[in-house]
């Protein structure tokens, strides 16, 4: 019971937050919301059993990428936007409507359908007894999804190139300007 | 123990949330915290399958899109800042070069 009732609490909690990243004014603020999402969103996983997900939750997103953003935020020295009234174009318009319109298929197809493949190999007591989430996790990241892993970290590098030099003052438009 | 369909449905909420802000808000910045919202929201999906089916492959695929979330963000922002540069603002309206 106090199980339902923490994820109903933490569940409007989210949706809370998500509602107001999207439609407040200044960006700061948004960005304290989204930490509170994430951190919601971490307890979220703790209570699904997913522990190790749940740390790297708090410690990545909330700690590394919104730190990146509120960076960016204070470099720029952006304040509140401006009062513009909202303009709706078609084009987004439609891909709203497509959008909502794929949510419901899935959904009607995920209420109609049976749940595969329950009663897979690694239930929480299996998790439990072979060492813990994160052991367990590591011994199948390591080992059946070795290629992979090689490959983000090859990813990762990529993004910091790729960061460096898009990030980098251009002398020559300097010059110019 | 909550049905899947909770979870399901509180991560359809934030992804619409997610989507509302990457077409309709403004402000670069604001569109890429609107991805990471979307990102979140499938994560939600993947750990409460992983739960759902006892399968760890989710927990996993965790992982390799938090990877994705802190690329795309670290390049992203690059790109804001080089843009910032180039026009003085962040506004999306400022971007029509690929516009057709």
């Amino acid at each position: 019971m106090s199980q339902e009732l923490m994820f109903y609490a933490t569940a409007f909690l989210i949706t809370v937050c998500s509602v107001m990243v999207v439609t407040n004014r200044n960006p700061v603020v948004s960005a304290i919301y989204l930490v509170g999402d994430l951190f919601l969103l971490a307890a979220v996983f703790a209570s699904l059993d997913a522990h190790f997900v749940a740390a790297i939750q708090v410690l990545v997103y909330a700690g590394a990428i919104v730190v990146l953003f509120m960076f960016v935020i204070m470099l720029l020295n952006l304040g509140p936007e401006g009062k513009a009234h909202l303009r709706i174009p078609a084009p987004e318009l439609a891909v709203l409507v497509l959008t909502i319109i794929g949510f419901t298929t899935i959904g009607t197809l995920l209420l109609t359908g049976q749940a595969p493949g329950v009663g897979g190999e690694w239930s929480p007591e299996a998790i439990q007894t072979n060492g813990g989430n994160t052991f367990t996790i590591a011994m199948v990241l390591f080992t059946k999804f070795i290629w992979p892993f090689e490959i983000s970290s090859i990813l990762i590098l990529l993004a910091v190139i790729a960061a460096i030099v898009i990030a980098k003052k251009d002398k020559k438009q300097v010059v110019h300007d | 123990m909550i049905s899947i369909n909770h979870y399901l449905a509180l991560a359809t909420v934030m992804f619409l949330c997610g989507t509302l802000g990457v077409l309709f808000r403004r402000n670069l910045l604001l569109v890429l915290m609107s991805v990471e919202l979307m990102l979140n929201a499938v994560n939600l999906v993947f750990v409460a399958g992983s739960r759902l089916v006892n399968n760890l492959d989710g927990q996993i695929m965790v992982f390799f899109i938090v990877t994705v979330a802190a690329c795309e963000a670290g390049v992203g922002l690059a790109m804001v800042i080089a843009l910032y540069r180039r026009y003085g603002t962040v506004e999306t309206s400022f971007l029509r070069m690929l516009r057709g």
